[in-house]
């Protein structure tokens, strides 16, 4: 009976909330936005690589080319800020020191891993791309272990 | 009851949380109890997302929080947000706090000792 009366009371005038989680909710944290702008770095960075150049005196060629360039250039720079970014948030936010123990690694792979995108910003190299790839699928192992889920890495393109 | 230690021995976290008898229940009808409904998994495996407790605010008016208290305080410096936490430690500036789910949890190891002023109360018990 008691317990009834309690429950109608709990329907009728719900609890105030107390919060048991980070500064973001709990789950909102994935590293697969970071996934996502190193992969359209590596995309960028390859067609810059492959772009020809276009023919001397073909002036529309060389309006379409430059203009091409430019766009590829600026999505790069800015995809690479992206994942910056978001690898930022993954460091400072998310990791906690209970995760530095189970990976003494940790700061020395998001320091590299944010140079990486620095340097890709800077640079049109395809190694440098691939490295972020690297950096950020090691770090997608990671944050997944400190959940205990086995999400499988997997890539857009 | 959560268990009490003193600052001198190793803390440790509380493991149960009792369920509430029908004095709690008048208490809180008289307004001696405030009851919260709890978001989010840094209390976990203790206390679940959803989980009702009830706080004696008047608690700590003339003794301090014990390491191993749960409580319930605001964060330093998101003004409004209530926090559940345990107590990991005590000293004269405010208290230690630390989620249970350690890795889930924004707590004092981040936002560093929680001023007295900002203890809210000590969870009694589950409601119901």
């Amino acid at each position: 009976m008691l317990n009834y009366a309690i429950a109608k009371l709990q329907a009728w005038f719900p609890a105030a909330e107390v919060h048991a989680h980070c500064d973001g909710p709990c789950g909102v944290y994935d590293p697969s936005s970071a996934r996502i702008a190193a992969e359209a770095v590596v995309s960028m960075t390859k067609k810059l690589a492959d772009l020809e150049m276009p023919a001397a005196g073909d002036k529309a060629a060389a309006v379409a080319y430059h203009n091409t360039f430019a766009r590829y250039t600026a999505i790069k720079e800015e995809q690479a800020q992206i994942a910056k970014d978001e690898l930022l948030v993954l460091w400072t936010d998310y990791f906690k020191p209970v995760h530095l123990e189970q990976f003494p690694d940790l700061h020395d792979t998001f320091w590299k891993a944010a140079k990486l995108c620095s340097a890709t910003k800077v640079e049109v190299s395809v190694q440098h791309a691939n490295e972020l790839m690297e950096a950020v699928h090691k770090i997608h192992n990671m944050f997944w272990a400190t959940k205990n889920r086995d999400v499988s890495w997997y890539t857009a393109s | 009851m959560p268990v009490n230690t003193s600052h001198e021995t190793f803390p440790s976290p509380p493991s149960q949380l009792r369920k509430s008898h029908p004095t709690d229940v008048v208490l809180w009808l008289l307004r001696l109890r405030r009851r919260f409904r709890i978001v989010g998994e840094s209390m976990q495996p203790l206390l679940v997302a959803g989980t009702e407790v009830l706080i004696n605010p008047f608690a700590y008016r003339r003794s301090q929080p014990l390491s191993g208290d749960l409580v319930v305080a605001y964060h330093p410096h998101q003004p409004g947000l209530r926090l559940i936490k345990w107590v990991v430690y005590v000293e004269a500036q405010g208290c230690f706090l630390k989620g249970l789910n350690a890795p889930a949890s924004t707590d004092s190891r981040e936002f560093g000792l929680v001023p007295w002023e900002s203890i809210v109360g000590q969870v009694v018990c589950r409601f119901p």
